[in-house]
């Protein structure tokens, strides 16, 4: 049994959120930029000095694009490293980079130049092999726009989150951190902050994204807020 | 080839808020009849197929809520809101035939919906711009070409033509392919946002003709290009949009079983026993004696049928002869089943693949590959070639199963016929993919969310 499958100790509602939880969601376009790679090698120097917005793009925004794969599509430089350039360890190891673990791009960058860097020190060879296909790196441009759901009770918060559209789940629950600049999703901090329901904060917060669809994820928060509710 | 004065017909086609679904204000050339279509391999097609439907009208947003949901709708009305009453030009180079034109047909009449009025225009040229403009298709796709001054000219002198006659009083407009590119001499007339829209395949263009092209390019405020190897280094912002499909066309909505088994029965198809499509031209490039000497590999081990329906037999030289090597590859096998069809039988192609157990595209080049996107939007398990867009659609054995020759394809074909939970599985996600990326309703969110875009950058300076 998973950490999320333990029933939470019952706990009366503490109080009325001060603050209504509004459920917004955000559209991205797709913006193809000036560098690609055609080796590891250059994966690698494009990795160092790529935008900010491309990294973002290739890890977390992939998972809102694949967001029904259920076998994992952690980001776009595990994917290609397997599939045009057949080096599956270090696509086993760049796909196990967890992008919750950061709370600014920064860190992410470094992490994944670390990790292809790493591998091409112990495998030299592989850095000038051409793939099969070029790595493009591409950014988005981003729109945030609200919905129609304003949770002003945990009642209204379980009904808003099954009813709005996945990218919402993926805006709150997944980017979220790089805008609170914390370990943490909208959703846990305000069960948190506004409710005083602690535990299914952090239960939220353990989820795991990579062995799930967004879908998925979506129906672990609902029962663990259910769970709460009820 | 269309003739001056049928292309002189065609003028403005606005489609405003108060005229959508209407039929364009303007006379539209009605393509003319193509020949009597093929037999195939010896079966009469039915009566149904051998005259066009009456065209149907096109549908309303809040059609598309339960492919798309509530929420997607909402979002699409949310991101129009921040741009109501704002217009737009669209511009290309026919109003009807071509994946464009039906793009169009679907998208304009959407933004009007959402309050963002569209209007299109087609710009009008002789004979002689039209042969120019097509040798620029091919040079564009790297066939080679010698560009003269007399090419330039006439390519100038009907852009010009076409600058005079227009109005670009729009908020954005977008010149859609290379034909209308030369439209960007406007600009300093207008305040607007302009955007180059390419649907064709530039990555490997003809370097004089590129060269040509490319200063009108670099003026635009933004172009657009289907997938990323097809971009350029420009100085100008370049997006990714994806081609759709429409999932409430002939082609792609949903059927009632009846008419599946109807169609299956028309054609000799036994719907009883394993069905492997491939939908395409009969054309060298799509493969299909490849496909059917896939299909005799896999036969080994495996029962099933083999449908390929195809069209442009009929009104082609090289597709007549295409068609002829299929059916000596094919030789008296009565579970090969070869369809050459009209252009017009998209509700039987629908049919077709959707009673099909696995679809085939065993491409050899492709542009984006809108076959593929159909079958996967009818959730089947797709074997495809790992050319052109197809590998934008196929991920390998989690949206489809990518091939490179024909003993690939001829394993894949086992393999899928002899695991169905791992074929249902990758349909489930092909279905998932291209609800995401490649519905008409998405392009109309892409094209949203770009005028606001450009509209912010703008206000920014």
């Amino acid at each position: 049994m998973s950490a999320t499958d333990k029933p939470l100790p019952s706990k009366p509602l503490s109080r009325k959120p001060g603050k209504p939880f509004y459920f917004n969601t955000s559209e991205h376009l797709l913006r193809i930029g000036r560098q690609k790679a055609t080796t590891l090698s250059e994966l690698l120097q494009a990795l160092q000095t790529c935008p900010e917005d491309s990294i973002f793009q290739h890890t977390f925004r992939t998972l809102q694009e694949h967001h029904f794969i259920r076998q994992g599509f952690s980001n776009d430089f595990a994917h290609w490293s397997l599939s045009a350039c057949h080096e599956p360890v270090l696509a086993e190891q760049l796909a196990s980079v967890d992008v919750r673990e950061f709370t600014a791009i920064d860190g992410l960058r470094g992490r994944m130049v670390e990790t292809v860097d790493e591998f091409l020190q112990e495998h030299p060879r592989s850095g000038s092999r051409a793939a099969h296909e070029a790595f493009y790196f591409c950014a988005s441009d981003l729109v945030v726009l609200p919905t129609t759901f304003v949770a002003n009770s945990l009642a209204g918060f379980l009904d808003g989150l099954n009813q709005v559209s996945v990218h919402s789940i993926h805006h709150h629950f997944i980017e979220a951190r790089l805008r609170l600049h914390r370990m943490s999703n909208d959703f846990s901090q305000w069960l948190e902050e506004e409710i005083g329901l602690e535990q299914a904060a952090e239960a939220i917060e353990r989820i795991d994204i990579y062995t799930h669809t967004m879908e998925g994820v979506r129906l672990q928060i609902a029962r663990i807020v259910g769970q709460a509710l009820n | 080839m269309k003739t001056k004065d049928q292309r002189a017909n065609i003028v403005s086609t606005s489609a405003g808020t108060d005229n959508r679904g209407d039929a364009k204000s303007a006379a539209v050339v009605v393509p003319p009849r193509p020949a009597a279509p093929g037999r195939g391999n010896g079966r009469a097609l039915p009566a149904s197929v051998l005259t066009p439907p009456a065209p149907s009208p096109p549908p309303h947003l809040d059609d598309y809520r339960n492919i798309i949901g509530q929420a997607q709708v909402d979002a699409l009305r949310f991101l129009a809101r921040g741009l109501k009453g704002k217009t737009i030009k669209m511009v290309n180079s026919t109003a009807v035939g071509g994946g464009v034109a039906e793009m169009l047909n679907r998208l304009v009449p959407l933004l009007s919906e959402l309050d963002v009025p569209t209007h299109w225009d087609v710009i009008t040229g002789g004979n002689d711009f039209f042969e120019v403009t097509k040798a620029f298709h091919n040079a564009l796709h790297g066939s080679p070409y010698e560009l003269t001054k007399a090419a330039q000219e006439i390519f100038l002198m009907y852009n010009e033509q076409n600058r005079e006659r227009l109005q670009f009083g729009e908020e954005m407009v977008v010149i859609h392919d290379p034909q209308p590119v030369g439209l960007i001499r406007s600009r300093a007339k207008t305040s607007a946002r302009w955007v180059w829209r390419c649907h064709i395949d530039l990555s490997n263009p003809n370097a004089q003709v590129w060269g040509f092209l490319r200063p009108f390019v670099e003026q635009y405020d933004a172009a657009i290009f289907s997938s990323q190897s097809f971009a350029r280094q420009l100085p100008i912002p370049q997006y990714l949009f994806y081609p759709c499909i429409d999932p409430l066309s002939e082609k792609n909505k949903e059927l009632p079983e009846e008419l599946l088994q109807k169609v299956c029965d028309d054609f000799g198809i036994d719907r009883k026993r394993p069905i492997v499509t491939q939908v395409s031209r009969f054309d060298r490039l799509k493969d299909p004696v490849g496909v059917v000497q896939a299909y005799k590999l896999a036969k080994k081990y495996v029962d099933c049928q083999l449908v390929l329906a195809g069209g442009g037999a009929s009104d082609d030289p090289e597709g007549a002869a295409v068609l002829q090597e299929v059916k000596e590859e094919a030789g008296n096998d009565p579970d090969i089943i070869i369809l050459d069809l009209p252009p017009w039988c998209g509700l039987e192609i629908n049919a077709i693949q959707r009673a099909s157990t696995i679809v085939v595209q065993k491409s050899l080049k492709e542009g984006f590959g809108l076959t593929v996107t159909e079958a996967l939007w009818k959730g089947k398990p797709t074997i495809a070639g790992a050319v052109g867009g197809i590998p934008n659609q196929i991920i390998h054995k989690l949206t489809g199963v990518l091939v490179h020759s024909v003993e690939g394809c001829a394993f894949q074909i086992r393999y899928l016929l002899t695991h169905p939970e791992f074929a249902r599985s990758i349909g489930v996600s092909g279905r998932e993919h291209v609800k995401e990326n490649f519905l008409i309703t998405t392009n109309v969110k892409r094209w949203l969310l770009l005028y606001r875009i450009l509209l912010e950058k703008a206000r920014r300076g």
